[in-house]
């Protein structure tokens, strides 16, 4: 068992007696209570836990909780105040989410790709975007809302 | 829950509104701790119901209750959409919530087999322009002149002979005290404003800043987590398991055996009860169960095939009949006969399968996402033995559904392992749980025989599904019934046409997945229309075209695909184009599929549909829901589950690839304007993808594709 130690959107946390093998996912969702990171394959293969952790998206699903210990942690609820990061607005403006699950790792997949790089090449988007996984099929619809944010 | 009976405030000023869809008009007054956190408790402050869909308070805060369940169709905005329209209301700016589950106010509340706007049309018509009446007639009351003379817009009562107008929340308290005209007045289709508009979803803001609440998301005072090790073989029985062992382990409080019934059949499992989910899932990788898994390790996906070959010899149930297709094959020199088979699918919504459940002596409560509200408390009531109001529902937003979550199976097994342990209990299932468990889409083998007349016209054809039967899995009862063959296109103009049915009855366990018999039926059907159509020697469109002259919906949706498409037009060297037809629930679809050769590899580059669903409430929800089906009708062609030693070979996404960004073809849906009753939109897009896919790669390659998924045959890499 262990203390763990992170900046979470902005907020000193510190986990006592974990298990520090546990993924951060859960730390997150049940220790913390922010429900907005979600999980679906518990791999690393579908992106729906996808958080920034020191700005870098990472699968919090296999990402240990000891890993975790000092790093600067963003999660859905702490990409903007008021769902205004552009990655929101355009997802809005697109009309994207159908059930939603899995949208909290598409928004911040792209946040971080965004960030990292305004001006992706199409190679790059698909590099990234093509990690995350909808059963509900938007992606027509994330297609169109990452074409709006990099022509901007 | 407290006595629902004190709690309640009833209205029954609606009495015999609906013309019997409802028999009460009422609205309650829930108990709010019963709610989820992101669910309507309609007991809030002041307010007046007009009736159980529509909420006005004084201040003019208009509530409108949308009462399906919401999985990503869309229903949560274009239900309120339709009372919206009558009630004279902008959508925009009034609120909407989720309704309490409530058979008695609401009528069914499941989400299946797009019904929802389909079912409801005319209903929430109803209730938003008797509302709107009553608001009217409440005006014309404070006036003194004749309502006639007054009408209603945007939220507001005008007198047509003079200045007079009033806000809606200036009248709720004397129209909420009137009655309920019967037969209210309903708007010709002509003058909607809010029906046929694209209007933005309330829920999308939701679900872009983590504040939707979904099942996995729910929390309850005093919990525990469950993690449950089920057999890998579905039915094999438990003849020991590690209990002391796993026990020691930390934050583990139980380890319990638990069932479930799914579709006939117990399923067994071992729950392992901890403090946290990781707790539970680490003492549940721990257990050692051991099986009797009878000879069901023998099983395997050539096995099961074997089978249903040997059986599709046998004649057969008749399911539909036209004509009489036996002295023509009897008489005809060449018969066209083709085989074609599909594997088992597993729903795999992104949310897997959760539920809590705190039984208590006297009361039971359920948490979580399901498309049956009702049927989860049906599922309570008979396992506990508890009258309805005894059994509190909180449904939350679903991470996808596609069927799976109509079934109440996982809420069994929460409930059960509650019982036992005495304490409300979370059951949250692995990605593998949910990928391998099943029920899954229908495997099975469907036969085909088609003579072709002197004109190179269909003289007689005969469709036979070899297929197990959701309805009937258990038991002696071998005779195929109408539901094996949705799908199977009877519009077509063929003057000798018999479908009939083998049925197949094994253990693995089947159910509802999206578009059910129309995700595997047409593949077939539409495939072989297409063989025939080669074998005349004629174009495959006009071939279709031929056979449904004059069909109001058909006709005109093949005509403006075959524009749209540029069907006529020369193919680009590499590419080609392949055609289907179909309709589900009341919906028609017309489907071009592009593809182009990439190396080794061939990709559907351009989806183009034309679609007649009757008038669409919202026709960017529609766009969506085509987009979606077409999704996932293309991972449903590239991939598909495997059985080897009796068990699902597939377990996650690293071995069942959903369709990715970069692999989405483009999409293109045009949708033909009707005023015409609303059909389902949900899954309707979904029936042609595989047979205008396969019959493209016919075009491209000359090879016809018979079996599903089409990475088994190296085709089609992803």
């Amino acid at each position: 068992m262990a203390t763990i130690n992170f900046t979470i959107n902005g907020k000193k946390a510190s986990l006592e007696d974990v298990d520090p093998e546990m993924p951060l996912l859960w730390a997150i969702r049940d220790n913390l209570g922010l429900t907005g990171t979600k999980f679906s394959c518990g791999i690393a293969q579908c992106g729906a836990c996808t958080i920034h952790v020191d700005g870098a998206a990472i699968r919090s699903c296999v990402y240990p909780i000891s890993a975790a210990e000092g790093k600067e942690i963003t999660t859905i609820e702490g990409l903007s105040e008021n769902n205004d990061h552009p990655v929101q607005k355009a997802w809005i403006e697109a009309q994207v989410p159908q059930c939603g699950y899995c949208q909290t790792g598409q928004i911040m997949a792209a946040a971080a790709l965004l960030k990292e790089n305004p001006n992706p090449s199409d190679e790059e988007i698909e590099a990234t975007m093509g990690s995350v996984l909808c059963r509900c099929g938007t992606y027509p619809r994330i297609k169109k809302a990452m074409s709006q944010l990099v022509k901007k | 829950m407290k006595n629902t009976n004190i709690n309640r405030r009833r209205f029954i000023q609606l009495s015999a509104l609906a013309g019997g869809a409802l028999t009460v008009g009422c609205i309650p007054t829930s108990d709010g701790k019963e709610q989820a956190i992101n669910l309507a408790s309609l007991s809030d402050e002041a307010g007046f119901p007009l009736n159980q869909f529509i909420k006005i308070t004084e201040d003019g805060t208009i509530t409108l209750f949308t009462h399906r369940p919401e999985m990503g169709q869309g229903t949560f905005q274009s239900m309120p959409m339709i009372l919206a329209e009558e009630l004279e209301v902008n959508i925009n700016t009034v609120k909407i919530e989720q309704s309490i589950a409530d058979r008695d106010l609401y009528g069914s509340q499941m989400v299946v087999g797009s019904r929802s706007v389909q079912s409801e049309y005319h209903k929430l018509r109803k209730m938003g322009a008797a509302a709107r009446e009553m608001l009217v007639q409440a005006a014309a009351q404070q006036w003194g002149v004749d309502a006639k003379t007054c009408f209603a817009k945007n939220a507001q009562v005008f007198h047509k002979d003079s200045e007079n107008k009033i806000a809606y929340g200036a009248l709720v308290q004397a129209a909420s005290k009137l009655s309920a005209p019967q037969n209210p007045y309903l708007k010709p289709v002509s003058e909607f404003k809010v029906i046929g508009q694209p209007i933005d979803r309330q829920d999308i803001p939701l679900k872009t800043n983590g504040e939707a609440i979904f099942g996995l998301d729910m929390q309850v005072e005093g919990m525990l987590h469950a993690s449950v090790e089920r057999s890998p073989v579905f039915l094999g029985k438990i003849k020991s398991f590690n209990e002391a062992e796993v026990l020691k382990m930390p934050g583990v409080k139980a380890v319990v055996k638990t069932k479930r019934n799914v579709w006939g059949h117990e399923r067994e499992g071992v729950a392992v009860v901890a403090e946290t989910y990781w707790q539970a899932y680490k003492g549940r990788k721990a257990l050692k169960v051991k099986w009797d898994n009878q000879d069901l390790e023998k099983n395997s996906t050539e096995s099961l095939f074997e089978a249903y070959k040997e059986d599709a010899k046998k004649t057969g149930d008749s399911l539909h009949k036209d004509g009489n297709v036996a002295p023509i094959f009897e008489k005809a020199e060449n018969i066209v006969e083709a085989t074609y088979e599909m594997p088992y699918q597993s729903h795999v919504p992104m949310e897997p399968m959760n539920a809590i459940v705190h039984v208590e002596k006297d009361r039971v409560r359920y948490w979580g996402a399901t498309q049956n509200p009702n049927g989860v408390r049906s599922q309570l009531m008979r396992q506990f033995d508890m009258p309805a109001e005894k059994v509190g529902i909180n449904y939350t937003f679903m991470g996808g559904g596609f069927g799976r979550r109509s079934q109440t199976d996982m809420v069994e097994e929460a409930a059960d392992i509650s019982k036992q342990v005495n304490a409300p209990v979370k059951v949250i299932w692995t990605r593998e749980d949910d990928q391998t468990q099943g029920p899954f889409r229908a495997s099975q083998i469907n036969t085909l025989r088609g003579v072709l007349g002197e004109n190179g016209e269909i003289a007689a054809l005969e469709h036979k599904i070899v297929a197990q039967e959701i309805r009937n899995q258990t038991g002696d009862d071998m005779t195929a019934g109408r539901q094996l063959m949705g799908g199977v296109n009877t519009d077509y103009q063929i003057p000798n046409f018999s479908v009939k049915g083998v049925l197949q009855k094994n253990y693995v366990p089947i159910s509802y997945w999206r578009a059910v018999y129309h995700s595997t039926n047409p593949f077939a059907h539409e495939s072989f229309i297409d063989e025939l159509a080669h074998k005349a020697g004629k174009d495959p469109l006009d071939f279709r075209l031929s056979m449904v002259k004059r069909h109001p919906k058909f006709e005109p949706a093949l005509k403006l695909v075959a524009e749209k498409a540029n069907w006529y037009e020369k193919a680009k060297a590499g590419t080609a184009k392949g055609v289907a037809i179909c309709e589900r629930s009341g919906g028609y679809f017309a489907m071009v599929c592009e593809v182009k050769q990439e190396g080794e590899k061939i990709r559907p580059i351009k989806i183009t549909t034309a679609i007649d669903l009757g008038i669409c409430i919202n026709p960017d929800t529609v766009k969506a829901q085509t987009e979606g089906s077409i999704v996932m009708g293309l991972t449903a062609a590239y991939a598909g589950l495997t059985i080897k030693n009796g068990a699902i070979v597939e377990q996650n996404f690293n071995t069942y690839p959903l369709l990715r960004y970069h692999e989405c073809p483009e999409i293109e849906t045009h949708i033909i304007p009707s005023a015409d009753d609303p059909a389902g939109a949900g899954e309707t897009g979904l029936p042609t993808v595989a047979p205008a896919l396969a019959n493209a790669i016919f075009n491209l390659t000359g090879e016809r594709i018979r079996r599903l998924p089409l990475d088994k045959m190296n085709i089609i890499a992803g």
